[in-house]
């Protein structure tokens, strides 16, 4: 058996954590909204450097209130993506304060900060407003065109292996 | 029978597996999921991974809410509980199936999200447009003093040339030069009013005027345009439409300018019917109604409702020249006057422009104290924390400061031509703080700050004052000194600097009660 760790997508509701899930492990996409409640778990197999690593994604009920996520969803993760939308500012200017909170719950947690939907936005706007506002994506992605989606998963796969 | 019952309910709603840490199966129910003995929990679902992580885990019981397991094509919701038998490297596992219970939680949080999420984006899109158009007025104001200077001296010039000793011809160039020339400054003049306008520095004046005398002015004016495009231009005016009235006689010109302008530039025949009337004259503020009625050439359905917005040039109306400014300004201004302006019209028929607004009935000076006391200042000027005074003769200068002071709406500026009119306005007005420059004409900035200095006023003798100058002699800086003055800040003007010393003098000056030294 190969190793396996667990990863958990973070966030407002609605930036596209599932979509990018879907679109990491199905390689799909969809512009229906359909909302997650509780967890939904998937698994992709990825190998960093001939190193095979067994991802196990859960994708948890997206909310405003970091305080809010139940324990057991973020129980024994290995690394935590947290996601806005760029198309909404609503979902990354409270990123400040989640962060604190997390890194104060889970402070042996490594946390991968992704803004998604890029195609939405036009990329000066953006940089100038996270600029701004101090924050400093990991990735910028799209579920919807796939760009750096691949990228950003197995970054947090690579950082995992690295950390075992 | 109860036993029946429980069992029954047990096995169509709760399923409980044994496995070992590695998640391989001891025992199973198989009451929902069926999983053979030997094989590895992790291989039906990826959830059960977690079992791996148990043993770090402090508890030995622990619960998944709202685990969403797909098996043999069936989605299902569980309530998952969890407990570790440490010593025996055991783990128990009670799947509960809530899958319709969760169903219906589903359908509530979809619809809420969603309608969060459209407010969001439009929220987000409202945003944009304040950014849009906060950069647009200072786009305006920038082009529009840009223009004017070089605009002015062209005019000038051109007054001068027609006093050469022209031939005939050479007159008749020089007045089609002037005329554009014209019009070209009244439109600047429109930009930079509405600039202004938006960025909340344009006052509204209510006071006693003439209002027959205005009408008849406008009405004189406009007749002769519309005589030489051949068109008939009626005026009607109301039985009991009141002789003095309290109002912006200066706005309110410009409202029906603007309107009266567009009826005769639009129409090509027919007539023109201007009235104004009120349904009653005994009160003391009484509703006007202005309607400029044409038979141009009308707006389209669909147009009508942007008419009024900046830049909209309807495509066909482009013919007839205009930037789309002037309905703008009088939509803007007519909302400064706290009127109504609305528009009825008909596409190849004709247009209705009407103008409503609330003034005062004016026979004795009382009414007209209290309308003036009510005037009513443009929106951030109102909610300006801090009333700055501008000594500057120099209208490019005046420009510039109220530009800089427009990204500033914790400030508002007014200005005085001189030191005489920086006196006058102190007995009118409380003021935090005087921006005075040191040269200007009649009274220069040293004299009058000696004499506010010496006022007898308190507030005003303390009153903080800092020069601004473009010449940075000691001589200069000593003597303002001498006179007085808090600061001296030369010329071309650094924002920073000036908003912190304000800030700075200002503080002082609230703080000892009545003023600085
Ligand atoms: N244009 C664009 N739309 C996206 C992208 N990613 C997701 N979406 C859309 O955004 C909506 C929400 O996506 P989801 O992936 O369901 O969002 P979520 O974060 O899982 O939301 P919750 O499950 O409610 O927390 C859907 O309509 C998607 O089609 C993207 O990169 N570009
Ligand atoms: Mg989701």
């Amino acid at each position: 058996m190969s190793v396996s760790k667990k990863i958990v997508l973070l966030g407002h509701f609605g930036v596209g954590k599932s979509s990018l899930l879907r679109r990491f492990v199905e390689d799909t996409f969809s512009e229906n909204y359909i909302v997650t409640i509780g967890v939904h778990i998937m698994k992709k197999e990825v190998s960093i450097a001939g190193e095979q690593v067994t991802l196990i994604i859960w994708d948890v009920e997206g909310t405003d209130d970091f305080t809010k996520y139940r324990p057991s969803y973020l129980m024994g993760a290995a690394s935590f993506i947290y996601v806005f939308d760029a198309s909404r500012e609503v979902t990354y200017s409270d990123l400040k304060y989640n962060l604190e909170h997390l890194s104060e719950k889970y402070p042996h947690v490594p946390v991968h900060i992704i803004g998604n939907k890029v195609d939405l936005v036009d990329a000066n706007i953006l940089q100038e407003n996270l600029l701004s506002q101090n924050i400093k994506p990991d990735y910028l992605s799209s579920a919807k065109t796939g760009e750096n989606v691949e990228q950003l998963f197995e970054n947090v796969a690579a950082q995992v292996l690295k950390n075992d | 029978m109860i036993e029946e019952l429980r069992k029954d309910f047990v096995k169509n709603t709760t399923q409980i597996i044994v496995s070992d840490t590695e998640s391989r199966v001891l025992q199973s129910d198989n009451n929902i999921l069926s999983i053979p003995t030997g094989n590895y929990l992790t291989s039906v679902h990826p959830f059960f991974y977690t079992i791996s992580n148990l043993l770090e885990e402090p508890l030995d019981e622990n619960y998944f809410y709202c685990v969403q397991i797909e098996n043999l094509g069936k989605n299902y919701f569980f309530d998952i509980k969890t407990k570790i038998y440490r010593k025996s490297g055991q783990v128990a596992l009670f799947l509960i199936d809530f899958t319709e219970h969760y169903k219906s939680v589903h359908k509530i949080k979809q619809a809420r999200n969603e309608s969060i999420i459209d407010f969001n984006i439009a929220q987000e899109l409202n945003n944009e447009l304040q950014v849009q158009r906060g950069f647009k007025n200072k786009f305006l104001a920038n082009v529009s003093h840009e223009i004017r200077t070089p605009l002015n001296s062209i005019v000038g010039f051109i007054q001068v040339l027609q006093n050469t000793g022209l031939n005939r011809e050479q007159l008749d160039l020089v007045n089609i030069v002037k005329s554009s020339s014209e019009n070209l400054k009244s439109i600047v003049n429109d930009l930079l009013d509405i600039s202004k306008i938006e960025a909340g520095r344009l006052e509204i004046k209510n006071k006693r005027f003439n209002l027959h005398l205005l009408l008849d002015e406008l009405v004189k004016a406009h007749q002769i345009q519309a005589e030489e495009k051949r068109i008939t231009f009626q005026f009607e005016r109301g039985e009991s439409l009141p002789r003095f009235i309290v109002l912006d006689r200066l706005r309110l010109n410009q409202v029906l300018v603007n309107l009266l302008d567009n009826a005769i530039k639009y129409t090509q025949v027919g007539n023109i019917t201007f009235s104004v009337t009120t349904p009653s004259k005994n009160r003391r503020k009484i509703p006007i109604v202005f309607e400029v009625k044409d038979t141009g050439i009308g707006i389209d359905a669909e147009n009508v409702t942007t008419i009024f917005e900046s830049f909209t040039q309807l495509e066909k109306r482009g013919l007839f020249g205009g930037t789309g400014l002037g309905l703008s300004i009088v939509k803007q201004l007519s909302e400064l006057m706290e009127g109504k302006i609305e528009v009825e019209s008909v596409k190849g028929k004709g247009s209705i422009f009407r103008f409503t607004v609330e003034a005062g009935v004016s026979h004795d000076q009382k009414a007209e104290k209290k309308l003036r006391s009510r005037t009513s200042k443009s929106k951030e000027s109102k909610n300006s924390k801090y009333r700055v005074l501008l000594g500057e003769d120099i209208e490019v200068n005046q420009l510039l400061l109220m530009r800089i002071f427009a990204d500033h709406p914790d400030y508002s500026l007014d200005i005085a031509k001189n030191g005489e009119h920086v006196l006058k306005l102190l007995d009118h007005y409380k003021y935090d703080l005087i921006l005075m420059d040191l040269t200007m004409p009649i009274m220069d900035g040293f004299d009058a700050t000696a004499r506010i200095r010496n006022h007898k006023n308190k507030h005003i003798s303390k009153i903080p004052i800092i020069a601004l100058s473009a010449r940075c002699s000691d001589e200069d800086i000593e003597e303002s000194k001498e006179v007085g003055m808090n600061g001296y800040l030369i010329k071309p003007i650094d924002e920073r600097e000036l908003f912190q010393t304000m800030e700075k003098l200002i503080q002082r000056y609230k703080r000892k009660g009545q003023g600085v030294s």
